[in-house]
């Protein structure tokens, strides 16, 4: 008994994590996005695009920015990129920690940061096609 | 007697997963995401490409033809398909369904699951897979 009092008082301070609910839930929709959307999108633009399997013009120039750059484009990137980073971000995060790879507060900001970076550039990419 | 928190735990080695089959696949599951970064880093080539002008994006075209390029994107895809599958069975655990008072066997709520994977790919092939 006295032994745990003691850790207790002298054991890590644990702060209130406020902020791991936001980090799960955008994990957790942007794993339902990779499981559900993205084998799709790989198939079709990744590897039936460039081995020139589409249908000509499927995705011109012309065709490919007027389906990108529009507000159904805005919403696709969210759903299958900033999402889908955000449930990586996640991932790697708790993988490093799993490997000990690093220190978990660096880690997050790192991870998150990239995510919320590369989020940002994204949707950035669809509404300066929106506006030129 | 007191013991610091590192004394009480020792550290696990970093090779501890290698020593369990179940921890094998948990690992293999979280580096899904390693492949899907890749795509998501050559769909924003892409988007910058289109964004600037139609011979940039051919070029990106050719670039995602590249041998490793499609053998990563391959990876992709199979990653995917993998973290839908163990994906999937979670819902049931989190979220049991219910209707009419009867729950919904796990079974049934998985098989919808994957039932939405094939219709958002014969979505993607009404939008491009048509002349």
């Amino acid at each position: 008994m006295m032994e745990k009092l003691a850790i207790n008082e002298h054991g890590p301070q644990h702060k209130q994590a406020f902020d791991e609910p936001l980090w799960w839930s955008l994990f957790s929709a942007g794993g339902v996005c990779f499981a559900v959307i993205l084998p799709a999108v790989i198939l079709f633009i990744a590897i039936c695009l460039p081995l020139g399997l589409l249908p000509a013009g499927a995705l011109s120039y012309e065709r490919a920015s007027n389906l990108l750059f529009s507000v159904p484009g805005f919403l696709f990137v969210g759903a299958v990129v900033c999402l889908p980073l955000f449930h990586a971000a996640h991932r790697l995060r708790h993988g490093l920690f799993d490997i000990s790879v690093g220190n978990d507060i660096l880690n997050k900001k790192l991870m998150y940061g990239a995510a919320a970076l590369l989020s940002v550039l994204a949707l950035g990419l669809v509404v300066a096609g929106m506006l030129r | 007697m007191h013991k610091s928190s590192s004394q009480r735990l020792p550290p696990l080695k970093r090779n501890w997963w290698l020593k369990h089959r179940f921890f094998k696949l948990y690992m293999l599951r979280e580096a899904t995401v390693l492949p899907l970064v890749f795509f998501t880093l050559c769909l924003l080539a892409g988007m910058v490409a289109l964004l600037q002008g139609a011979d940039s994006w051919q070029g990106w075209i050719a670039f995602m033809g590249s041998p490793i390029v499609l053998l990563l994107n391959l990876l992709a895809l199979a990653a995917s398909l993998f973290h839908a599958a163990t994906f999937f069975v979670l819902f049931p655990r989190v979220m049991p369904l219910r209707i009419a008072g009867h729950s919904l066997p796990d079974k049934a709520i998985v098989a919808g699951q994957w039932a939405g994977v094939v219709a958002v790919a014969l979505l993607f092939f009404w939008l491009l897979g048509r002349a």
